[in-house]
């Protein structure tokens, strides 16, 4: 299997580690083969080990080093933050996070709804089964 | 970022005597992890380089120097001089880094790991940063490319925080993503 | 007149080396109270009235010794105040019971009461956890919360919950009857209809808000997997 994500200019990544744990980056420069320079509209253009880096498949066109009203023209005319939020990988973290948010009251409203889901979803498997039978 | 070393500009002087009120005054720019240290530096240079001690000296003044654009990248030249087991070398090296202090700590874990030369016997002769075209070294020369495209191979996933770091775990990592 | 035997006088600030005092100049400004001779605190010192002191009481010295060591009871000044109430319990709240018979119930919250207690009912109706006094330190607060201001409550207080002592004799004839009063104590009835007046005003409240009442019927409990200080409540 071919690599499918790479080191680029313009590439965007997720922080999986330190301060900025969980921020959406994207690539500006490459320092060396340990370190690259990333940006983004929120924080302050920085440089990152790759080893606190996961790349994502979003790539955004912009130059080496851009200024950060260019950045954040790429950014938005690539839509990388609703491409993020409809990719699979960028809806399990919202899906994480809303989870972890529920009190113990919703907790106790997605328990109820799950089994009314499961015996629902038993009833027709069963008309099913009498069908083919 | 916090770094090892910090860049010091280190003011000082011969104390005055009658027959010399004003003497010279010597400003230097070293490395060191703190101010003491650097003043100590400071002198240890000076006796080397002009007659001046520090029992018969003063210190004028002593000042941090920042990156003024800790924002974007650089190649930075350093020229060192370091005593090895047999002798004196000169060595030039080139680094690529946002900060002059990051290149400097660069380079001293570099001679230590493949020179085992040490912070004491090392001696910071210039820095420069060096624009593109006067690049020496290969190993900087790769990255001056825009288009510049690879891939991270052999990746763990690390837990996000140290906290969450375990010695053993129940399956092998896939380091393939 | 006998000469008074008066302290010399010493400064309150004492000195923690000769020359280096305890305190501050300014936190000795507060202490002496020159701040007080201010003008606009008055002008002058203000001082209290010396209390009388009543002249004690000739006593005669007891003709003998008491023959056994009299215990003098220990000097007890300490006030002990009612809890503060948690910031994140008020009137209404779901809270979680932690230990005792109902450990894991889901009651409602009503008010504190002035030993700092908090009255918490299930309602009886919906989970069988009755009008009940409560420490706060046995209770997780949701922040899960029913209305309850239209709840007349003012009924119970800490006495309301007093339990009455039986006197107890000790006489051959009771002993012999003990077996007679081991019958299960009775709720006084009184208490059962506080129980279903209470009831009646927090249904209608309860099924206001959809599955409310299943969810004040179920317990609380971790299930594997589950950590406790990552929860939200």
């Amino acid at each position: 299997m071919p690599f499918r994500r790479y080191v680029e200019i313009g590439r965007v990544a997720l922080v999986n580690y330190g301060p900025q744990y969980g921020k959406l980056v994207v690539i500006v420069d490459v320092i060396d083969q340990n370190r690259a320079l990333i940006d983004s509209p929120t924080i302050v253009r920085t440089q990152i080990n790759f080893k606190r880096l996961s790349l994502t498949d979003i790539k955004i066109d912009i130059s080496r080093n851009p200024l950060k009203k260019e950045l954040k023209a790429a950014i938005d005319a690539a839509d990388v933050h609703n491409k993020w939020d409809s990719s699979s990988w960028g809806r399990k973290l919202i899906v994480q996070k809303r989870r972890a948010a529920l009190n113990d009251f919703d907790r106790f409203k997605v328990m109820v709804a799950r089994i009314k889901r499961s015996s629902l979803i038993k009833k027709e498997m069963s008309k099913l089964r009498k069908q083919k039978a | 970022m916090s770094f090892r070393f910090h860049q010091y500009q280190v003011v000082g002087r011969a104390l005055p005597t009658p027959t010399n009120e004003s003497p010279k005054i010597y400003r230097m720019k070293l490395w060191a992890t703190n101010e003491v240290r650097a003043k100590s530096k400071f002198w240890y240079f000076l006796r080397k380089l002009k007659k001046v001690k520090k029992s018969h000296g003063q210190m004028l003044a002593i000042n941090e120097i920042f990156e003024k654009k800790p924002t974007t990248i650089k190649n930075f030249g350093i020229w060192v001089r370091y005593q090895s087991r047999t002798g004196y070398h000169n060595m030039y090296k080139e680094y690529r880094d946002i900060t002059l202090n990051g290149a400097v700590e660069q380079m001293y874990d570099e001679m230590a790991s493949r020179h085992r030369v040490r912070f004491p016997c090392i001696q910071i002769i210039k820095t420069a940063t060096v624009p593109v075209a006067l690049c020496k070294r290969e190993n900087t020369k790769q990255f001056h490319d825009s288009k510049i495209k690879f891939p991270l191979t052999y990746r763990k996933i690390r837990p996000p925080s140290r906290k969450l770091k375990t010695t053993y775990k129940a399956s092998r990592p896939n380091t393939f993503v | 007149m006998a000469p008074t035997t008066k302290k010399p006088h010493t400064s309150r600030n004492k000195p923690v080396v000769r020359g280096v005092g305890r305190h501050s100049r300014s936190a000795m400004y507060h202490k002496r109270g020159v701040w007080a001779i201010k003008a606009k605190h008055g002008g002058s010192f203000p001082t209290t009235a010396k209390a009388v002191v009543e002249a004690p009481k000739e006593l005669r010295a007891p003709k003998f010794y008491p023959a056994d060591d009299v215990k003098t009871p220990l000097h007890k000044n300490k006030i002990i105040n009612p809890p503060k109430l948690r910031a994140s319990i008020t009137p209404g709240t779901v809270l979680i019971l932690l230990a005792g018979h109902f450990k894991g119930k889901r009651v409602v919250f009503l008010k504190q009461l002035e030993s700092g207690l908090l009255l918490v009912t299930g309602p009886f109706k919906v989970n069988g956890v009755p009008l009940r006094r409560v420490n706060q330190a046995y209770v997780i607060s949701t922040s899960t919360k029913v209305d309850i201001s239209s709840v007349d409550l003012k009924k119970f207080t800490d006495v309301y919950f007093k339990r009455e002592v039986e006197k107890k004799k000790k006489s051959e004839g009771q002993f012999f009857e003990a077996e007679k009063e081991s019958e299960e104590k009775q709720l006084p009835a009184e208490r059962k209809e506080d129980q279903k007046a209470v009831d009646a005003q927090l249904l209608p409240l309860i099924e206001k808000i959809p599955d409310m009442k299943s969810y004040l019927g179920a317990r609380f409990s971790l299930k594997s997997g589950v950590k406790p200080h990552e929860l939200v409540f």
